[in-house]
């Protein structure tokens, strides 16, 4: 009996530090499945489907229900995890670091208009700005004829090479997903596979110079994805004067850039390397211009899915944010 | 101290901060207006001023896009925001700004291509040999370095850079050679940077007036730097004579070789020389009836202010004196019709310096 007590005891243990390590790795770790595990038609069981095209929309619901929030705030918790909310039904509170999918149903040009959350954009049909198919690293590659997801070859989170939203990105929530080094889904920056970063616990809310996400250039290249002509050299020129503003080069270390040395949320860069945590510092000559050192990655309050408004960008008249946060000599 | 003496000193620091912190040159007001950031908008490449891109520096459209973004509007000074655009190409009745107006050169608009240069994007270029520049020398001076030892017959001018005027013409490229030149603290123009220079014209000195001579007056206008004795490189003629070598008499350009001996027996219109220069001095001389300060026939000082309203024996003829820099209505780019002046014109023309020519 006493070695009945003592296996069970050890086995009782292994499980709490199986359970702890999980999820010191980020896993999600919950007694309550129900929380986010609503047996939708076809997600827990198999039903017929009238059409295809239903279910692929339906799947990526799934993302969108759990993500969602009908008041204002940006982080809820549901079965005791924290889930960070990327569209609110209202005016977010604090839009998390890839903005607020809010702004794109009040207009186009405020967001990715993803399924399910905005119809498709009027002016786009579907067709992302920019796409180039050599530059789009996808197997698949991306479909206008079907709308934009979350997830998979038509969506910027998961597997690309998955059509399907939910089986690009299934099982990624319960994985190990430490060290974040882009091998799996789990293990890359916010389940967008293959890049690597430096991830926030609270997805950038009460971001600061020292209290922030830390990019890598593989979040330009994830870009790059549907909006190639925006990043290849071919299209940019290969050095200055560019011809459309560069991304994934180093922020110069001479000019008015060097005067960028203190880390502004609103003017994120990228590092070379991936960071364990975050650097208030920036290196120009070293850390890089990214594209989300003027946009945000779902949406937001500005034209363009910009951090700032481009129409009140003033220069020399004592400005200090938006493009003049890099461009400092046009400040004063 | 007392109340008033105290108030005195406020005003007086006061006025001071407004008048050193008001940069003139530097463009000011949003970045949209000039800039746009991918070529595109709403999903397409968009195009300035009939010119297609993309453009460098992220430009609408680049030099010509915002100086010229209208050429058949009525403009001569656009007005985006807070920033005042002058128009180098426009179609404005009695607009003409300092340099002149591209319009009477410019492609689709009854060109006449001995009115201007042929800039590249407004013009087509001249035929050989007139793309090389009239009077030109490889190899001489300029700010920065040496011009090119020759000008190739399939150059075209450009706006800037080495094949062009403005921007340090060291640098080929015509936007890296003015890069950043607008953003620039140009409260002091005194040719140490592209951004400092006149007009930005690298090396060059001046008083930049702020309507770019639009309704300028005898008293109020562009002040353009001139040397008595052809021996300075910070003059506006100088910078002519970078291209149109043989017309400066400057021992580094053209030279008395190619200009002429001393007041004496020019060879060629001299420029930057004084009235004072003359041969057997000013006084009695025929410009001595050149008295007030005539936006027809505008002369250089050495310390110009653009406020200069008198003339004497130390105003300076130059390249402007007669011609304009970007096109005008006239052959040569001469600020006026050279076969209509005559002896019967009284102070038009070359009469207006040349005042005894006229008919008693």
């Amino acid at each position: 009996m006493k070695r009945f007590y003592l296996l069970f005891y050890l086995l009782l243990c292994y499980v709490l530090v199986l359970i702890l390590k999980l999820k010191s790795e980020g896993a999600i770790i919950s007694d309550n499945c129900s929380a986010c595990h609503v047996p939708y038609p076809g997600m827990m069981e198999e039903v017929a489907l009238v059409k295809a095209k239903y279910k692929y929309l339906l799947d990526d619901s799934l993302c969108v229900e759990c993500h969602s929030s009908s008041d204002n705030a940006t982080i809820k918790i549901v079965g005791g995890v924290k889930v960070p909310i990327v569209y609110n039904k209202v005016p977010p509170e604090k839009p998390l670091a890839g903005g607020n999918f809010y702004y794109v149903t009040k207009s186009d040009r405020k967001g990715h208009n993803v399924g399910r959350i905005a119809s498709m954009d009027k002016k786009f049909k579907g067709f992302p700005p920019g796409y180039d198919r050599e530059t789009d690293q996808s197997i698949i590659g991306y479909n206008p004829e079907k709308p934009l997801t979350c997830a998979g070859s038509n969506g910027c989170h998961g597997d690309r090479n998955i059509e399907n939203p939910f089986e690009s990105i299934r099982k990624s929530h319960h994985a190990k997903d430490r060290p974040i080094d882009g091998t799996t889904t789990a293990k890359s920056y916010r389940f967008l596979k293959g890049v690597k970063g430096y991830e926030d616990e609270e997805w950038n809310q009460n971001a600061s110079a020292k209290k922030h996400n830390e990019y890598t250039s593989d979040i330009d290249k994830l870009c790059a994805n549907c909006h190639g002509k925006f990043y290849k050299k071919d299209f940019l020129g290969k050095e200055s004067p560019w011809f459309r503003h560069p991304v994934d080069i180093p922020l110069p270390d001479k000019g008015e850039y060097i005067k960028y040395l203190k880390y502004n949320p609103n003017a994120p860069v990228a590092r070379q390397k991936v960071f364990s945590s975050p650097s208030e510092e920036v290196k120009p000559g070293e850390d890089k211009v990214t594209c989300l050192s003027c946009h945000v990655a779902h949406g937001s309050h500005y034209d363009s899915i910009l951090r700032w408004d481009y129409d009140n960008i003033y220069t020399h008249e004592g400005q200090k944010e938006g493009c003049l946060i890099c461009h400092t000599g046009k400040q004063d | 101290m007392s109340y008033r003496k105290t108030r005195l000193i406020y005003i007086t620091i006061l006025l001071l901060i407004i008048v050193c912190s008001s940069v003139k040159g530097q463009v000011k007001g949003r970045c949209k207006d000039c800039h746009t950031m991918h070529y595109s908008y709403e999903g397409e490449e968009v195009t300035y001023g009939n010119q297609t891109g993309p453009f460098p520096v992220l430009t609408k459209g680049g030099c010509i896009g915002c100086h010229g973004q209208n050429p058949s509007g009525t403009e001569n000074i656009i007005i985006i925001g807070k920033a005042r655009i002058p128009q180098v190409l426009h179609h404005m009745e009695d607009g003409d700004l300092a340099g002149g107006n591209f319009y009477y050169v410019a492609d689709g608009y009854n060109p006449d291509y001995a009115k201007g240069h042929n800039v590249k994007g407004i013009s087509l270029p001249e035929n050989p040999p007139k793309i090389v520049p009239p009077g030109f020398i490889g190899g001489v001076v300029i700010p920065g370095g040496t011009n090119p030892s020759y000008w190739p017959q399939t150059q075209q001018l450009n706006c800037a850079g080495t094949w062009g005027c403005h921007g340090n013409r060291m640098i080929e490229d015509p936007y890296k050679s003015i890069y950043g030149a607008h953003h620039e603290n140009d409260t002091i123009i005194d040719g140490v940077t592209v951004g400092k220079s006149y007009r930005f014209l690298f090396g060059i000195v001046g008083k930049e007036h702020k309507d770019w001579e639009y309704l300028a007056t005898n008293s109020d206008h562009n002040g353009y730097k001139g040397s008595k004795s052809y021996d300075s490189m910070n003059t506006i003629s100088y910078l002519c004579g970078e291209c149109h070598t043989k017309f400066h008499p400057h021992p580094n350009l053209g030279g008395s070789n190619e200009v002429g001996f001393y007041g004496i027996m020019w060879v060629r219109h001299p420029s930057d020389v004084a009235f004072d220069f003359v041969h057997k001095g000013f006084a009695g001389s025929e410009y001595q009836g050149y008295t007030t300060y005539n936006l027809e026939a505008p002369v250089a000082f050495e310390k110009p202010t653009g406020k200069e309203l008198f003339i004497d024996e130390n105003s300076i003829v130059m390249c402007l004196s007669c011609h304009r820099a970007h096109a005008s209505k006239y052959p040569d780019i001469l600020r006026w019709d050279y076969s209509k002046i005559s002896t019967k014109t009284p102070g038009q023309g070359c009469l207006i310096c040349h005042t005894k020519k006229a008919e008693k």
